[in-house]
Order: C-alpha cells, then structure tokens, then sequence
C-alpha cells in the first residue's frame, strides 16, 4: 500500500483521486479502519452470519435442508438435564486444574530459563516446547500406549511396582479428568512458557539493576518487578486458558473417540457434536452452542473487567 | 484455485459421462445386453468408514465390469473414521450438496438418515426379488414404512465363543449348556476349577445385553418407536447381568470395557474368560487379534431365559445405501445389487469380511461349510442353519441411535462398572432421558 | 565471592530440575518412537522394553506407510506442510495488522471490535459447522487449501497477542516517523513492524502449531482421502473394529520427527527472535 502512494508520488498528474487517496493514507482517523478491515470483513462473512445462522437454528426443529419447524425455547428448557450439568462441571474443573498447574508452572520455567547463567538453556526451551509441536491426535496415541488398562502398560507396570494395583485409566472419573489435564498440560506448558519469556523480554534489565543497588533480593525482585511487569500477558494467558479450556474437544476424544461411559469426558463441545452430529438434532446442538458462548463470555467480561483491560491501557 | 479449477473440470467431466445408458431396471443379469460394445466409465463416489470393505467392493467393481461391460463403473473409494463419516453425511445431506453416490452407513446412526425428508433411495426394486432368501429382519433395520433404504452387510447373528482349553479343564460341555441357569452353573465350574471368569461383559458398549433382551422378544424401543427401555424383562436381564459378576462372580467387565479395544484383545487371547457373547462378525477379530486361541473356540447359539426364547439375535449392522445426490441412481442401485444381493455377493462376504452373510441360501455353499482349524475344525454355519428362522434384529427408530449411546454410556457403566446406579435405576433414568427427547 | 558460589550451586540446581523436566517431557515421544518399531499385538501383550536393542526393532511398519499399496501417507504429509505454511503466512501478516490497528490507535467503535475479537475467539466451531460448510460450497473452496485456510485466516487469538504486544510498545518513533512524513501504513511496516519481531516469532510458532493439529474443520473441508491432513488421515486408522496400531504409531512418529527437525535447526532463531526484543527502553 506504501507503494502505491509512493508510485502515485513520482506520477507527475496529481488527480483528485490520488489526493484522497494520500489523504486516506495519511489519515490518522481512517487508518485504524483499514487496519481492522481483514478482521471486519472475515467476521461478517465467516463469523457473524453462521453465528446468527445457528442462532436461529436453535430455536427450530431442523430436519433437513430447509426444513425446520419452530419450537420456540423447547431446545433451551431441554438443556436443564444431567447430562449437561456434567458436560459444565467437566469443562470448568478442568479449566481450574488447567489454569493452577500451567499458569504458576510456565511463569517459573519462563523465569528460571531467562537466567543468564544457566547452561543449556536453549536445549531445555526445546525440550519443553518440542511436544507443542505434536498434534493432539499424535499426542492422545502415545498417552494412550503410556496409560493403557493393560498390567504391562506403561504407567501401570510402575505402580504394580510400587505396590499399588493396575488402574483402568479411562473409565473412572477421577484418573480420566488426570489423564486430560496431563495431556493438555503436557501438550501446552511449552506454549505459555514461550509467551511468558517474550513478556520477560520486554522487561527492562535497568529495572533489576536498580532495585539491585536498592538492595534487594531475588525474591523481591520478582514479586515487585517481574510479577506487576507479567501482568498484561499473564491477563492474555488466563484468559486463553479459560477459552480453551471451555471449548476442550480434542483432549477428550482421543481418550474416548467412540462414546464416553458415564460422560467420562463429556465437555459441553463434545455434547454439542454428539448431540448435532451422532444424533441429528442441529436445533438442540446450535442452543447448547449459545449457552457455551454466553458462559465463557461472561467469565472472560467479568474477568477481564476485573483487570481493568478495557480502561487503562489506551 | 487450480485446485478448484481441477474440481470443477472433475465434475463436469462426471455429468458427461452420466450420458452412459441407463441400465436396465431388474438387478438380475441380462445375457441378451452383453454387446461388446466400448463405453465411458461412471464413476461413483463409495464412502466407507472401514478400510476393509474397500477392498471387498473393488472385489465387487472387477466383477461388475466382468459382467455389464456395456455400462463399465469406476468407484472412486473415501474410507473416513466411523463417527467423521457419519457427521460427514449427515452435513452433507442435510445441505444438500457433497452426498456420494453410494455410502456405508453403520446401523448405530442409520436412523439419522430416515428422519424428515428421506435423502436414501428406495431400494425395494432390487431387494423385493430376493427377499425370500435373506434373513427377513436384516432388511427391516434398515427400512421404513415398508421401504428399503439399505442393504445390510451381515446377520450379525449373536453366538456364544466357548474357550475348550478352558472348559475341558473344568469338565463342562458347551453342548449341555441350554438354558443361562445351566450357563451359570457352568460359569461356577469353570471358576472353582480354573480361577478364570466365565465371561466378560462390554461395560462401555452394550453387548450383551442387548442381544440378550432381544432373544427375549424386548428391546430399548418397540416396534413403534415407544421407548421400552425400562420395562420388566429388561430389568430382570439387567439384573442377572448385574448377579453373574457380583453375586456368582463368574463374569467380569472387559478390559478397556469393550470388546474392540485394544485391552480386550490381549486379555482374551492369553485365556482371560472363558467364553463371550458375540455376533457372527467377531469371528474376524479371533482370527486378527487371537492368535494364540486358534483350535481352541467353538461356536455354539445363544443360551435361553426360557423355553421359546431365541437362541440368537443379529446385532449390529452396516448398511449400504444410495444417496438422492446421486446423478446416476439407477446404475448406483444396480451396481449395489450385484454387490450385495446376490449369491456369489454373499459368499464374498464370508471369503473377504468373515461375515455371517445375509442371504441363507449361501450357507451351505462349499466355501461356507469348509471346516476352519481356528474354530475347532467345525462347520460354523451349520449352527446358523440350525437357528435360520430365530434370529430376531432389533427395532429402529428416530430414537434408535440416542438409545444405543445411552445405553453404552450410562446404563451399562452406572449399572455395571461404577454401581453408582442399580439396574432398576439405572434403566429407568436411561429410558426417562430418551423420553424427554421424544417429541 | 560468596554470593558467586551461591550463584554456581543453584545454577547447578536448576540444571538438574531441568534436566529431569526435560526427561518428562520428552519421554512420551521417546516411548511412541521406540513402539513404532514394534508390532502392536505384541506391545499390547507384553509391554514395553524400554531400552534400545537393534535386533528387535523392526522396520516393517515403516516400509509399510511408506512404500505400502495406495502410498496415501505422503500425500498428507505434503498437504499438511503447504496449508500450514501458505495459513501461517496469510495469518501473521493481517491479524498483526488487526492487532496493531487495536492496540496503537484511537477510534470509535474500538472497544467494540475488541469485543467482537473475543467473541469470535470463543465461538465454538462445531456450532457453526453446518453454515460454514455451506458457504465454502457456496464460495466454491470446498475441498481447496483455500477452504481449510480462508475462514480462520484472520486469528482472534494472534490479534489479541498483537493488540497486548502493541500497546507495550514505545509511540515515540510514531510522531518522529510521522514527521519524517510516513504513511501510517509505512509508520507500520518499516517502524512497527521490526520492533514487533518477537511478536511475530512467538505467533509464527503458535499458529504454525495450531493449524497443524487443526482436525475439526479440515475433515469437513476436504473430501478426498488425496487431500487429507495428516491428523485426520491419521484418525482414519482409528475405528471401532479394532485400531490399526501399526500404522497409527508409525504414522504418528514420522508426523513429529520432520517437524521437530525443522524446530530445532530453527530453534535459535525462534528463541533469538524471542530475546532480540526490540522494545526495551
């Protein structure tokens, strides 16, 4: 785009055209537009319309292409059943675990690994960032081997060795909400790691050197420096954390991809696919679909409101 | 873009060639139409959710342009993950486009597929001929309102597995056991003398106890999709279920609590349980993941509740069905036919898949009868030819496939494995769910 | 001197600690990569020997991914490389654009996008399958690259990062450029876009990483086995009639080793890009 308004420059026929245009581009009141119009436009064809689109599903009956009754909130008064309680419960206990291993973990492992005298430091990013790198199908297929049910599984064969008894890690509720939150935290340490050590980055070393002259400690430094200085991307974190941990899919499937025996792992997108896609109910699908986004929108408003991300960062 | 472009160029290219004519209707071979005479290939798109049956209907194509070289075919096979191809279809139709001409669909979702505007076409013009040499239920899963949508894969006819290393050690005869008592005293015999469990039963999946409930003449919904799934004589089978593996303790869940995963396998295999129930087609499985059982299991029916109970019920279930997307659904349905229906169709069921096939006539065909070594060297269909006329299927409706994933998910597990749930409890809070979704 | 002691012996600790971290984590691809030479009847009977011994490792399941009938493997593997690098690319270059917009300008209507971003962040996909996939008939991308790329091509999530990344950032090169008579677009790519180098590093990873495992949207997109993405490839082994495991751990092991070679070549770069931080001061 600098381009064209440097070619238009060296063109010696200053139309009208070409002075808006420069003005355009050097308006200070339009370009946050332009800026923002990939985002404008991928929102209004890819987003809003399919979202309005399921809006309306839900509160019809779908049978078929265009061919849905209106039920008015029938889907919505279905929705107050076990089953989705459960779906709820399993997607915030597993947010919670989520955000109390991998936020307090990955700002240490960000810390320690920003230390200048540590020896082979790069080795040991790589090697906590390398299972990133897998897909989740990838990933299920080895926890899978390594927690298998059977006595010479992995896992299995250590705790027969310390003396307790083989456990059937898939069909309990306890050990299948472990077998997720270690797969995702596993999966994920290496990324929230990398986005703590740029916000560490951006952290300027006079900082510590003064406070070092003040005389303080390594511990004060990090609760008075670090830890205030981490705050927007911890904010980013948390908040991430919280999507993703409310949209779960993946971890759950690759564990129980054919059903999940007494909604071991049901999430509430997994209820929305079973219930859509395994049995055709498009209608009740799509008015899970919009609890979903009223709830995690609700806890990331409140959240980020409470952090004061709207206001002060201008 | 190019890609596009060349997706485009396919299609068009495939509208062409539907020009090819029209074969005549019945499915029956037409000598008198085999001019010699070079025609353009139709292509179908076939989408399968299980790579063996790949091979079995490209087995099916060579044979079709064998016979029809006036109308040649050339499928083009998609082999998806069984729940994606299922939610693949089901948006597909639903939207209308993408549909391929011709489509497995597995028996737990195929209800999907008749609710509303049917988009499967009527299959009664093939099937209609024929009729009276299948087992008469296998088409009934897959229709409604007396129409055929499907045609089914195998009878799934529901047997007992008996492991003899195992019972001789304990000194029971698979032929004396008749009745679930006799079976359960048996089973007693069989741990006081081995220590092994009698039986194991799927506690994340529900065999068997819908088969079970099935010989019974119940079932989860009845023949008008009226969900049953709390009635009587399924809460006293649940019951016995419950009793055998905590009362007379000769039963256990599965490992991995289903019989396809990959715990189960393995468990079996080094002598786990001393029989299952299980349909016809998991004889496959034995020959794939046990080896170390061959010559070891025999075949024998189901045992009854009581006298008059079927000795078998066919469970599970692929059918093959042709979509309305289909720009070519007259050679799609004949090319189906000869692919299912027909005689050398069925014994390639058995030579190929290791299916009970559908059609009986075939039973006794040589192929058929040819003693197996893994299974004591005996003549397994003629334990179906015994009970031809007994194996009932269940019913299907709107509310089948819901049905099947409650049980799975929440009866079999609430009742079974966590006993979280009685099984009184636990099918009353089942059926009191698909109720709810009834309309 | 003391205090260097001090400093010598924690370094000495926090080696250790990371050490055994490392082994954590590396471990499950060590066990995957050790199976994948193994039948997996015989894993699942006997379990694993966790030591290398060459005569015991096969390489059958390897020949039979790579050179088997059908060859269909590598087709995914070329299919998952393109569409991760042409999404990667596409992606970086306009959700830093959004995200800049958000982050260094005032406008009207601002903290609505913002909300709009997050909204779209949290809209579950599977609700919108049926009309998305509608559209890209429609729009004639089904079964393209174009498909699997075009509706996410905009990130909510790398926008939010380069909004929170770009508010952080130093604003007095922007009136120093604008007097030197930039556009504000120039502003962008010559001033802002350098300083925001290890924002870019961190997002090029993370959404390199993203739509490499994407699975829900690409299985809808793509309908020929030709096309496939290695997860969904992969996830065609798994079926309910029993696990090809052979191929599956294979398949999984050769879908990570390329990959983790590309990382760790690049890995200095990543990690220098990470460190170069151009916003101190």
């Amino acid at each position: 785009m600098t381009k064209k308004v440097a070619d238009s420059k060296e063109g010696n026929v200053p139309s009208k055209n070409i002075q808006r245009i420069k003005k355009i581009f050097y308006s200070q009141t339009l370009a946050p537009y332009i800026f923002i119009l990939p985002f404008l436009l991928s929102f209004l064809i890819f987003f809003l319309y399919p979202t309005i689109n399921t809006f309306f599903m839900s509160f019809h009956e779908v049978l078929g292409m265009g061919n849905q009754n209106f039920i008015g909130l029938t889907n919505y008064q279905r929705l107050f059943n076990q089953n989705f309680y459960e779906a709820i419960r399993t997607n915030t206990l597993y947010t919670i675990f989520l955000i109390i291993i991998l936020i307090p973990l990955s700002m240490l492992f960000a810390t320690l690994l920003n230390l200048k005298y540590l020896k082979g430091r790069n080795f040991f990013k790589s090697a906590l960032f390398v299972p990133a790198l897998t897909s989740i199908i990838v990933a299920g297929v080895a926890f899978r081997l390594l927690f298998g049910e059977m006595e010479t599984a992995f896992v299995n064969s250590i705790l027969i060795r310390l003396g307790f008894s083989a456990k059937q890690w898939t069909l309990n509720h306890d050990t299948g909400m472990f077998l997720m939150v270690s797969l995702a935290s596993w999966k994920m340490i290496g990324i929230y790691m990398i986005y703590f050590i740029s916000g560490l980055q951006a952290i300027p070393e006079e900082l510590y050197e003064s406070a070092e002259i003040d005389g303080a400690n390594t511990i004060s430094k990090f609760t008075k420096i670090t830890l205030p200085l981490l705050k927007p991307i911890s904010i980013y974190v948390l908040t991430i954390l919280i999507f993703d941990g409310y949209r779960m899919f993946g971890e759950s499937f690759v564990f129980w991809n054919e059903g999940m025996p007494g909604n071991i792992g049901l999430t509430i997108v997994r209820y929305i696919y079973q219930q859509a896609f395994q049995r055709n109910n498009m209608g009740f699908g799509s008015a899970i679909g919009i609890v979903l986004l009223a709830i995690v929108l609700t806890i990331n408003l409140i959240q980020l409101r409470f952090f004061g991300v709207f206001k002060k960062e201008e | 873009m190019f890609l596009a472009v060349v997706m485009l160029a396919s299609v068009m290219l495939t509208a062409c060639s539907g020009l090819a004519p029209i074969p005549n209707t019945s499915g029956s071979s037409g000598g008198d139409t085999k001019t010699p005479q070079v025609a353009e290939p139709v292509s179908l798109n076939f989408w399968v959710f299980e790579e063996l049956h790949s091979a079995f209907y490209k087995e099916a194509l060579k044979d079709w342009n064998a016979k029809y070289p006036e109308k040649p075919v050339e499928l083009v096979m998609e082999s998806y993950p069984n729940a994606e191809m299922h939610n693949k279809l089901l948006i597909a139709i639903q939207s209308g486009v993408g549909a391929p001409d011709i489509v497995d669909i597995n028996l737990n979702y195929f209800a999907n597929f008749l609710m509303g505007d049917i988009q499967l076409a009527e299959l009664n013009r093939v099937v209609d001929p024929v009729r009276e040499y299948f087992v008469e239920s296998r088409f009934d899963i897959y229709s409604k309102n007396g129409k055929v949508y499907g045609l089914p894969t195998h009878v799934g006819a529901t047997v007992a597995y008996y492991n003899m290393e195992i019972l001789n050690k304990a000194g029971v005869n698979p032929d004396d056991i008749v009745t679930w008592d006799d079976y359960i005293e048996a089973g007693k015999r069989v741990v006081e003398a081995t220590g092994t469990p009698m039986v194991a039963f799927e506690v994340s999946d529900q065999r068997p106890f819908w088969p079970m409930i099935v010989q019974r003449g119940s079932d989860y919904l009845d023949e008008n999709g009226k969900v049953i799934l709390d009635n009587d004589i399924n809460i006293d089978t649940l019951k016995r279920m419950h009793e055998m593996m905590y009362v007379h303790k000769i039963a256990v869940g599965m490992p991995g609590g289903k019989s396809w995963a990959e715990e189960f396998f393995p468990f079996m295999n080094q002598g786990g349980a001393a029989s299952i129930v299980m349909p016809m087609w998991y004889m496959s499985r034995f020959l794939a993941y046990m080896p170390d059982l061959e010559g070891k299991i025999v075949v024998r029916p189901m045992p009854v509740w009581e006298e008059g109970d079927s000795r078998s019920a066919g469970m599970g279930g692929t059918g093959t069905a042709v979509t309305m997307q289909s720009k070519n659904l007259d050679l799609a349905i004949d090319f189906l036919a000869n692919a299912k229906l027909t005689k050398e169709a069925n014994i390639r069921i058995w030579e190929m898949l290791n299916f009970d096939p559908p059609r009986w006539d075939v039973w006794d065909a040589p192929e058929l009868q040819e003693p197996d070594p893994y299974f004591g060297n005996e003549k397994i269909f003629n334990v179906m030819l015994e009970m031809k006329d007994e194996i009932l299927s269940p019913n299907m409706h709107d509310l089948s496939a819901a049905a099947q994933d409650v049980v799975k998910e929440s009866v079999m597990f609430r009742a079974l494995h966590e006993q979280s749930l009685t099984p009184e409890e636990a099918l009353k809070a089942g059926a009191e769910e698909l109720r709810s979704q009834q309309k | 001197m003391r205090g260097n002691t001090d400093r010598k012996w924690i370094g000495w600790l926090i080696f250790l600690f990371f050490g055994i971290v490392s082994i954590v984590m590396l471990f499950p691809l060590y066990y995957l990569f050790l199976a994948s030479f193994r039948d997996s009847k015989e894993l699942f009977r006997f379990g694993m020997d966790l030591a290398i011994r060459p005569e015991l490792m096969k390489l059958d399941n390897y020949k039979y991914i790579l050179f088997g009938e059908g060859n269909i493997y590598l087709h995914w593997y070329k299919n998952s490389v393109l569409i991760t690098f042409f999404f990667t690319i596409l992606s970086s270059f306009f959700s830093s654009m959004v995200g800049y917009g958000l982050g260094v300008y005032k406008f009207k209507g601002k903290n609505l996008v913002f909300v709009l971003v997050l909204f779209v962040m949290m809209i579950p996909l599977e609700i919108l399958m049926l009309p998305l996939y509608r559209l890209t008939v429609q729009f004639r991308i089904i079964n393209t690259y174009s498909g699997v790329i075009l509706p996410f091509m905009v990130s909510p999530l790398a926008v939010f990062f380069f909004r929170q990344y770009a508010i952080g950032l130093e604003k007095d090169f922007l009136s120093a450029g604008r007097i030197d008579g930039c556009t504000e677009f120039g502003l962008y790519f010559k001033i802002m876009v350098p300083l925001m180098k290890p924002a870019f590093g961190a997002m090029t990873i993370l959404l390199a990483m993203q739509n490499w495992n994407s699975f829900v949207w690409p299985l809808i997109v793509l309908r020929t086995n030709q096309n496939f993405t290695l997860p969904i490839g992969l996830s065609s082994l798994m079926t309910p009639y029993g696990n090809n495991y052979d191929m599956l751990i294979a398949g999984s092991v050769l879908a990570i080793i390329p990959i983790v070679i590309v990382f760790l070549f690049n890995q200095k770069s990543f990690i220098d890009g990470l460190s170069s931080g151009g916003i101190k001061g």
